[in-house]
């Protein structure tokens, strides 16, 4: 794998543009997801709601700019195994990522 | 310890009972609202000075922090300077005031570009508009200072003290959270003269502790990362 090239070493990407960043995503399962609400209050990037009444009260992932930082902290509170991140953050140029892989859990050698 | 049936990995790995804490602990962000005894804060700073450290140098003194009111006027003075730190550089407006924040964020990312990285740079406005707290409504917390004259990097042994510290909270039911926007307290003189912290000290990280709420502990799926491995004359390269 490569490292920066001199344009991204100089070049800080614009943070609130999609073009330039990638935010945390999570896939969240609404046939499992009950709106219990309790991912939404661990996220530190305040990138979950709860929308919906009664039975259709579900989590969402903001639209707008989710800040996602991909910690899976919703995925280790929600007690329904219905919530997990599927795209890592990643933002462009200076602070593009490096040298990582797919997500795993602790795997035992 | 807390112990919840992990449903990512179905067939229960048995970790030893040090990868368990390792695998398991997250970082709480919402606590209730009873005090952790006495006693178990002193546990987890035993932990701490147990940690190794360049040249044994044990560059760190801690402050514990249990009182209500002195932790909300915390988070007031730390809210209030991320919303001038927004003010100042949060180029989401129209007009002259966006131009000239543009220009100050472009500046400044430049001069500070590890805490201005734009996580932090998105936690500032967060907390500005009150929708990440500070210290999560944690019944103790622990500053780390740096004792400035350390052997070598005195602020990578305070980390590894601190990690300590965490671990052996988890290890024993509490949760915890690193408060990297502690440090916003240190910028003025008012904390620094309240809480004493002068040369040759450094105010690095707090740590909060307390009991969750729900069951924020379990194992998750992180990335993995490029390892480059030589061995009998040749690289390998594995994640
Ligand atoms: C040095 C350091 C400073 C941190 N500062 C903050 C902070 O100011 N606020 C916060 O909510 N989390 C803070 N964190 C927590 C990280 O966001 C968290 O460790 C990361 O998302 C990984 O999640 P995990 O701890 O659950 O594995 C900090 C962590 C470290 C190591
Ligand atoms: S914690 Fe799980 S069940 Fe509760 S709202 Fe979030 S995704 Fe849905
Ligand atoms: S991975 Fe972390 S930041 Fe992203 S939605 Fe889940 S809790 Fe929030």
């Amino acid at each position: 794998m490569s490292y920066l090239n001199l344009i991204e070493r100089l070049r800080i990407p614009t943070y609130d543009n999609e073009e330039y960043a990638t935010t945390g995503r999570v896939r969240i399962d609404h046939e499992k997801c009950n709106g219990c609400g309790m991912c939404a209050m661990i996220c530190p990037g305040n990138a979950l709601y709860i929308a919906g009444e009664g039975k259709n009260k579900k989590a969402y992932l903001e639209k707008d700019f989710p800040q996602c930082m991909s910690c899976n902290n919703c995925a280790a509170i929600c007690e329904r195994d219905a919530i997990i991140v599927n795209v890592t953050y990643d933002f462009g140029y200076f602070y593009k990522i490096l040298h990582r892989g797919e997500m795993k859990p602790p795997r035992k050698f | 310890m807390a112990e919840k049936e992990n449903k990512k990995t179905p067939d229960v790995q048995n970790w030893n009972s040090v990868e368990k804490v390792i695998f398991e602990r997250r970082s709480v962000r919402k606590y209730r609202d009873k005090q952790v005894p006495e006693n178990l804060i002193r546990r987890v700073l035993e932990a701490g000075r147990f940690a190794p450290s360049a040249g044994n140098c044990q560059p760190w003194k801690f402050i514990v922090l249990r009182d209500k009111e002195m932790i909300n006027e915390m988070e007031r003075d730390v809210i209030r300077l991320c919303k001038v730190f927004k003010f100042l550089m949060d180029w989401r407006r129209p007009g002259l005031i966006g131009k000239i924040a543009w220009l100050n964020a472009q500046v400044s990312i430049r001069l500070m570009p590890n805490k201005l990285h734009p996580i932090p740079f998105g936690a500032i406005s967060l907390i500005a508009d009150g929708k990440l707290g500070v210290f999560h409504g944690a019944p103790t917390i622990i500053f780390i200072l740096k004792d400035r004259r350390g052997v070598g990097n005195p602020d990578l042994d305070c980390g590894i003290c601190g990690q300590n510290m965490v671990l052996a909270a988890y290890s024993l039911g509490l949760s915890t959270c690193w408060i990297g926007f502690a440090i916003l307290l240190a910028y003025g003189p008012k904390w620094k003269r309240r809480l004493g912290i002068g040369f040759p000290y450094e105010l690095v990280e707090g740590i909060c502790i307390g009991y969750p709420v729900g069951n924020p502990n379990g194992i998750i799926p992180r990335e993995t990362h490029e390892i480059d491995w030589y061995e009998h004359g040749e690289k390998k390269t594995m994640f």
